[in-house]
């Protein structure tokens, strides 16, 4: 059996730059709107102005990098009526688009907001891993594209082994439901996930 | 889709050329195979999922834009269109020899390229300057209108009429290269024909290469104060960044901050970040943010001084045997009664007024707790790197701001010693190659980068002590005639587009305007002709001078597709003009591009045999050299031994006080309001954080640079867009009270101009200062709101005192909700 | 609001109604056969019937909006085993093919009586089932707003309120039509069997609002107490952006399930008040409808989902 395939995403590293996000779509020709990789920027903290006119904060930020994470117990597979969201032998999750219905049911299920209706054709596509790069030995064109060297991809019990098991922080939902197979190297200004501290600043960006 | 307009566009083009027509059609053929495909597709294909083909062929090109990074791209090429853009993929990837990874505008550079806004053929205007109505012409007519007006304006005026504007687009090559002017194959044209005005500095660092010299000792020929290098820093124990942003400002995997991020690791060295936002270099990198207001870095220098000082922090010998002008005692000879640094920080001077702490906080917005803090932290943690980038003198009192934050490294004695600095700019490891040779200018006359709209509009009336013309003590005519190959500085980029606009629409005044574009940008729009480059993809040219903190490298860029519609290589232009202008064998010297590129690998393998041959270069790609030594320590040699090696300062020394910036202060006309001095103070301005006029417009803007775009370049592409939308960003408690919410489209404005843009209401910036990123395109409605976020609507042009450079971070504006 | 949600709007909504109709009419035909016979019970009880069918065709063809690829919908039904949407698609189809088939047979009075029964009750069996999965289609972990029993009550409200409406208008309307043209067998009875129905309807009526004014608040007090950044916005979305269609809804449920109910419930004490009758059956149904549908809306705009 095929080893399962996660994303090590370092958010120490990570500078929110997007170069991930348009790789990807570079390879994939996706238009505007169809974001395969996203990066969320978690924003927080408070300002006060004292008497003399200083200023004092407590501002936070940090950037996540997000694409399919081809989850254990992949939602979008269960709620999918064609079956056309399928996860291979070896864990990756895809779709079949020439099956897909376009009813955008596993894009309302994932809580990670992998699956990316596009509209241009009228089908769910989201991350395939690049599976295609895989199969000739190359990163996927994410990883390989990453110029602050936050993102890794790899044998998910070995990424496991080597980087902890976190795969939950603000703006994440918790890992329980799906169980994504993906390892974070929290950035330390990271909030647990559900903190009320701070909040998803760039939404119409993910 | 983009490309389906782009079709149309193209049918609908009477002059189709048939190869263009093929081109595009694969390209629309391409994205039309994509979607109809889409329903036989078997089972697990992607959208777009197609491997490389077999018919795919990869060549090495690159990004040569204007960011300071340089990036290797590795087009794929299908049917010889562009289909995929990939990066430096060799190696292990191990720092040192790593890969140089394009930041996320290289990867998006397929819509830069295969862009609705792209210049197709040669165009004249025919409605007013600056209507944007043009009408196309043969290449023959272009040549000839251009040829006879440089004729006609030269035999009239003479060659200092002539003018190259500053132009950055694409830089970092070797024949196609827009900057400086002076090394551009325009230059060489015009240098073969008599000459043209040059102009000094430029728009990036214009106030920190004509102030800092003066401390430090370099000399107009060689302005650049240098730091240490970022690999340095491995040395350091605490590193200090005043508006220095490498997170969005050397984005790539070859920029400054994955060296940054490297090094820092591996020393741990604490990392405090002065700026007035919360930069994404502060998100990576920083272990405390201190925000300040824009404009009032000298004053926070000022009061750290003063704790150092007060309670005996500083480094007094090193203060006392490599430096003029910190205390009485040691005054350049002659300067004596001046006030000297300590006189003026401990307020024993002239102004009477002590630098303290309090003082400093209400200036900066610092609490005065949080400045003593720093001072003994700063003072106290040795050794320490101390950086500024090019925003805090990027201002009205920018020479000032740009010698008053390396007082920091000179009383701590940090300089010319490994984890310490200079104050300025981080330098990195690089090789350098011969560059296209543009002969040399009959004209010495030299006007400064900012203010050519005055040598328009008055020339003569400029003059050395009043402009800082260079070279003569007056001008005798004004610009007639503008190249703007690879600029947007006509309109865009330069400040105050509405008064830019006044003056350019005379157009008896400046008489022609002939921009080398690839896209209809708005400065292409207020030009008379336009000819359509190639861009690099489509050219052989190497990418020059990349530099990854310990490793320089060079790109040999291949040609990945014909060139588009009829576009021409800049080079072939200029010889065309040179035809015309009778100095086509002087221009040519019967070479073409690629003759010229051998002849500098040829000419660079003469002092440097370890350069691999033109064909060798060719076939590697990219050419990598690491740093055989030490990382470099600015004025180590200094530090060692002063005496053998003196600085080129009057005195030799380090000078706190310049007794020849006191001189140009007493001799130079300067207008109300503007001071230089001898000593490095804090300099109150127009617009800045004190100016009466914030009772009308109480916020105070700074126009930093952004990751959608390389100024303007790039923000075209609607990935780009995407990504990092154009958003003026606005503290809550800003927010709040002018009732906006984030996302909200406001107005920007000031007496000067307005702007509609949305809102970004974010903590991340400092209450009483706004954020717009510069390089939006000008996109004016009908009664002139710039639509499109456009910092320049709202700047002042106003050159700073000394280097009459620009000051566009420093203006007041107000907000309201639109 | 995306444009597709409004397909999906009217589909759940009219879809419900046609279950609920069906399984009402279903009731009424039973304890009209059992207290008259079966021609009684079929003179008004068919033509409601046979109005059901376009109502339930349209719903499933509104469906095909909300795809993307329409072309593939047969594939939508094959992952029962996992897929609470397949199930819904899959059950929806056999309700409504189910019900064309009774219909016909009991248009045509073919096969008997209790076969025809038995074939009703399971199609108002599948029809029930058909709207437990509909609920069970938004039970999603992710989406706080609609991962509660309110939805699985709420939405079996609308079926029962809509379709006891929807049928109490239909007899009405068909009583007034056969009576205007004189075609009515025997007129006693039958207005016997529309009184006694809406009787019936209007206490089911009056049941099911007080039900969702109770299920609300406590929907409501449920999500604000989950917290979570989702659920608030949820919240804010319902009360806030959303407030006065919100209140709107109420408003006319109340007036149209309540108000209207009880005066229809008082004019039914005489023959001679019918067209009153009519007129009240018919504002009630229009009232609780546009309600459900400004209900169905504020549950799809209030759809955030956790995470990013
Ligand atoms: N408000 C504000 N304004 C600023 C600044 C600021 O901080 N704030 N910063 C200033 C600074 S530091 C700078 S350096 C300037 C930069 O200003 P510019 O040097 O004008 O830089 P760009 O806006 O990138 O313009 C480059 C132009 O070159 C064109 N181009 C790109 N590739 C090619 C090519 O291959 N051939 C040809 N012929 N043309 C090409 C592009 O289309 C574009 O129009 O802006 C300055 N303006
Ligand atoms: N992505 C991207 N990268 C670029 C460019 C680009 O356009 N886009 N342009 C390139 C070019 S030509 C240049 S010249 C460089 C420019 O490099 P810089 O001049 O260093 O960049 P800026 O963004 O203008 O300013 C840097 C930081 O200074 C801060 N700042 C502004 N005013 C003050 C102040 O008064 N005090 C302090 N302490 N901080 C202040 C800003 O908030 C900003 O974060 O970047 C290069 N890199
Ligand atoms: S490319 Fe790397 S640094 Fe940039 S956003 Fe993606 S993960 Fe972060
Ligand atoms: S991240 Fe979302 S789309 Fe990807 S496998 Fe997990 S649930 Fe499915
Ligand atoms: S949109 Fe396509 S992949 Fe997603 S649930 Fe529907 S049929 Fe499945
Ligand atoms: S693995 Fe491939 S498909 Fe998935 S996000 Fe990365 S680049 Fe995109
Ligand atoms: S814009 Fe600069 S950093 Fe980005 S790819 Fe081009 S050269 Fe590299
Ligand atoms: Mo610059």
């Amino acid at each position: 059996m095929a080893n399962k395939l996660g994303f090590y995403f370092n958010a120490t590293a990570c500078t929110g730059c997007k170069a991930c996000q348009v790789a990807c779509k570079d390879k994939s020709d996706l238009p505007v709107g169809v974001n395969w990789r996203r990066v969320a920027e978690y924003t927080g903290g408070e300002w006060v102005t004292n008497p003399d006119g200083t200023v004092e904060q407590n501002v936070f930020a940090y950037y996540t990098s997000i694409a399919c994470n081809h989850c254990t117990n992949p939602i979008c597979v269960e709620v999918c009526p064609t079956q056309a969201m399928h996860q291979r032998e070896d864990g990756i999750v895809m779709v079949d688009e020439s099956i897909c219905i376009g009813c955008r049911y596993c894009e309302w299920a994932c809580p990670y907001g992998a699956p990316q209706f596009n509209e241009e054709v009228g089908v769910m596509t989201k991350c395939n891993f690049c599976y295609d790069y895989l199969d000739e030995g190359q990163s996927p064109a994410c990883v390989a594209a990453c110029p602050s060297r936050a993102l890794f991809f790899g044998d998910i019990d070995e990424l496991r082994a080597e980087h902890g098991e976190l795969a939950e922080i603000a703006p994440l939902p918790p890992a329980d439901i799906t169980e994504p197979n993906l390892v974070i190297e929290p950035h330390h200004n990271a909030k647990p996930i559900g903190s009320p501290s701070g909040k998803l600043i760039n939404p119409e960006e993910v | 889709m983009v490309a389906k307009e782009f079709l149309n566009d193209v049918i609908t083009s009477t002059i189709m050329t048939r190869r263009s027509f093929v081109k595009w059609s694969a390209i629309f053929g391409g994205g039309a195979v994509v979607a109809s495909n889409l329903a036989e597709l078997p089972g697990q294909q992607g959208i777009g999922s197609v491997l490389a083909q077999e018919d795919e062929s990869v060549v090495w090109s690159s990004c040569v834009v204007n960011c300071g990074s340089r990036c290797p791209l590795r087009l794929h090429v299908k049917d010889g269109v562009v289909v995929r853009v990939e990066t430096d993929n060799l190696g292990d990837d191990e720092f040192g020899n790593h890969q140089i990874r394009a930041c996320v505008r290289g990867r998006s550079v397929r819509q830069r390229m295969y862009n609705p806004d792209r210049l197709k053929y040669p165009m004249k205007r025919v409605g007013p300057r600056g209507s944007g109505e043009f009408e196309q012409i043969t290449w023959e007519e272009a040549f000839d209108l251009i040829a006879d007006k440089l004729k006609e304006l030269i035999d009239t005026y003479g060659n200092e009429s002539i003018y190259l504007n500053y132009g950055t687009g694409t830089l970092g090559a070797v024949v196609a290269k827009s900057w400086p002017p002076s090394a551009t194959p325009i230059a060489r044209l015009m240098n073969c024909y008599g000459g043209y005005l040059n102009h000094y500095g430029d728009y990036s660092a214009a106030q920190i290469e004509s102030g800092l010299p003066y401390t430090f000792g370099n000399t107009w020929a060689d302005t650049w104060v240098s730091n240490n290098s970022i690999e340095d820093i491995v040395n350091s124990k605490l590193m200090v960044y005043f508006g220095n942003n490498p997170g969005e400002t050397r984005m790539s995997g070859g920029g400054m901050i994955y060296s940054l991020q490297h090094y820092k690791k591996i020393s741990g060295a604490k990392m405090i970040v002065i700026d007035p936002r919360y930069t994404d270099t502060a998100v990576t990198a920083a272990d405390e943010w201190v925000p300040i207001r824009p404009g009032t870095d000298a004053a926070l220098i000022n009061a750290l001084a003063y704790v150092m000082i007060t309670e005996d922090l500083h480094d007094k010998d090193f203060l006392d045997n490599y430096c003029v002008g910190f205390d009485k005692a040691h005054m350049p000879e002659g300067y004596e009664d001046e006030d000297s640094y300590s006189d003026y920080i401990l307020g024993t001077g002239a102004d009477g007024t002590a630098k303290t702490p309090e003082w400093a906080s209400t200036i900066t917005g610092i609490p005065a707790p949080k400045i003593v803090q720093l001072a003994r932290e700063i003072a106290l943690t040795k050794p320490c790197f101390i950086t500024q980038g090019w925003g805090p003198q990027r201002q009205a009192n920018g020479e000032q701001t740009s010698r008053a934050i390396p007082m920091l490294s000179i009383l701590t004695g940090n300089i010319g010693i490994h984890g310490g600095g200079t104050g300025a700019r981080e330098s990195t490891f690089s090789i350098s190659m011969v560059g296209f040779p543009t002969l040399s200018n009959p004209v010495s006359t030299s006007i400064s980068v900012f203010n050519w709209p005055d040598a328009i509009d008055h020339g003569p009336e400029m003059t050395a002590l009043k402009d800082g013309v260079i070279g003569k003590d007056k001008l005798d005519v004004p610009i007639k005639f503008i190249w703007n190959y690879a600029g947007n500085a006509l309109i865009n980029q330069h400040a105050d587009v509405n008064y830019t606009r006044e003056i350019l629409g005379d157009e008896s005044k400046c008489e022609m305007i002939v921009s080398v574009e690839v896209h209809m940008t708005p400065s292409a729009k207020w030009s008379d002709i336009l000819l359509p480059d190639t861009m690099n993809f489509e050219k052989m040219d190497i990418a020059v001078n990349g530099d990854a903190s310990n490793m320089g490298y060079h790109i040999f860029c291949e040609p990945a597709a014909e060139p588009m519609f009829e576009t021409m290589h800049v080079y072939d232009m200029c010889a065309e003009l040179a035809k015309r202008l009778d100095v086509e064998d002087e221009f040519t010297e019967g070479r073409t591009v690629e003759d010229w590129l051998r002849y500098c690998i040829d000419e660079t393998r003469k002092s440097n045999p370890d350069w691999p041959d033109f064909e060798s270069f060719r076939e590697m790609g990219i050419y990598k050299v690491t740093n055989p030594g030490d990382p470099y320590v600015a004025y180590k040699g200094f530090r060692e031994d002063p005496e053998a090696n003196p600085l080129l300062t009057p005195s030799g020394k380090l000078e706190i006080f310049s007794s020849r910036l006191h001189e140009i202060g007493q001799t130079w006309e300067l207008e109300e309001g503007d001071v230089i001095t001898g000593l490095p103070i804090y300099a109150e301005t127009w617009e800045g954080v004190s100016d009466p006029l914030r009772e009308t417009y109480p916020l105070q803007m700074i126009s930093a640079h952004y990751k959608q775009r390389t100024h303007s370049t790039y923000g075209n592409v609607p990935w780009m867009k995407e990504v990092a939308p154009q958003e003026v960003w606005i503290n809550p408690i800003d927010a709040e009270a002018r009732g906006i919410e984030n996302g909200d489209r406001v107005y920007v404005y000031n007496g000067r101009g307005r702007t509609h843009v949305p809102a970004r209401v974010t903590p991340r910036i400092i209450p009483g200062v706004i954020h717009l990123s510069e390089g939006a395109w000008y996109e004016p409605d009908e009664d002139g709101v710039d639509q499109a976020g456009c910092a320049n609507v709202l700047t002042r042009y106003r050159p700073s005192p000394l280097a009459k450079g620009d000051p566009m971070h420093t203006i007041l504006v107000e907000v309201e909700k639109a | 609001m995306q444009a597709n949600e409004w397909s999906l709007i009217i589909f759940t909504t009219v879809m419900q109604m046609a279950v609920g109709s069906f399984v009402i009419l279903g009731g009424v035909h039973f304890f009209a056969t059992r207290r008259y016979d079966a021609q009684a019970a079929d003179t008004l009880s068919d033509r409601a019937l046979l109005a059901i069918g376009p109502i339930v065709i349209l719903a499933m063809l509104v469906t095909f909006l909300h795809l993307g690829n329409p072309l593939n919908a047969p594939r939508a039904i094959s992952n029962l085993g996992s897929s609470w949407l397949s199930r819904e698609v899959t059950l929806a189809a056999i309700f409504t093919i189910g019900g064309a088939v009774f219909a016909f047979m009991q248009w045509r009075k073919i096969s008997t009586a209790t076969i025809r029964n038995t074939i009703g009750l399971v199609v108002a069996a599948i029809g029930l089932l058909l709207v437990w999965s509909m609920a069970q289609v938004y039970l999603l972990p992710t989406v706080p707003a609609w991962n509660s029993p309110a939805t699985v009550v709420t939405f079996f409200i609308t079926t029962l309120l809509l379709g006891s409406l929807a049928v109490g208008s239909a007899f009405v309307l068909t009583y007034q039509y056969l009576r205007g043209r004189n075609n009515l067998p025997s007129s006693d009875t039958q207005f016997d069997i529309l009184s006694t129905t809406l009787r019936w309807i209007v206490l089911i009526s009056l049941v099911l609002l007080g039900v969702q004014f109770v299920v609300i608040p406590l929907y409501l007090a449920n999500l604000a107490e989950q917290g979570s950044e989702a659920a608030m916005a949820s919240i804010s979305l319902i009360l806030d952006q959303g407030g006065a269609l919100f209140a709107l809804r109420l408003i006319l449920l109340f007036v149209g399930a309540g108000i209207f109910s009880i005066f229809m419930y008082r004019s039914l004490s005489s023959e001679s008040r019918t067209r009153m009758t009519g007129y009240l059956a018919y504002s009630a149904f229009a009232f609780v409808l546009i309600s459900e549908i400004l209900g169905r809306f504020l549950f799809y705009e209030s759809m955030i989902r956790i995470g990013m």
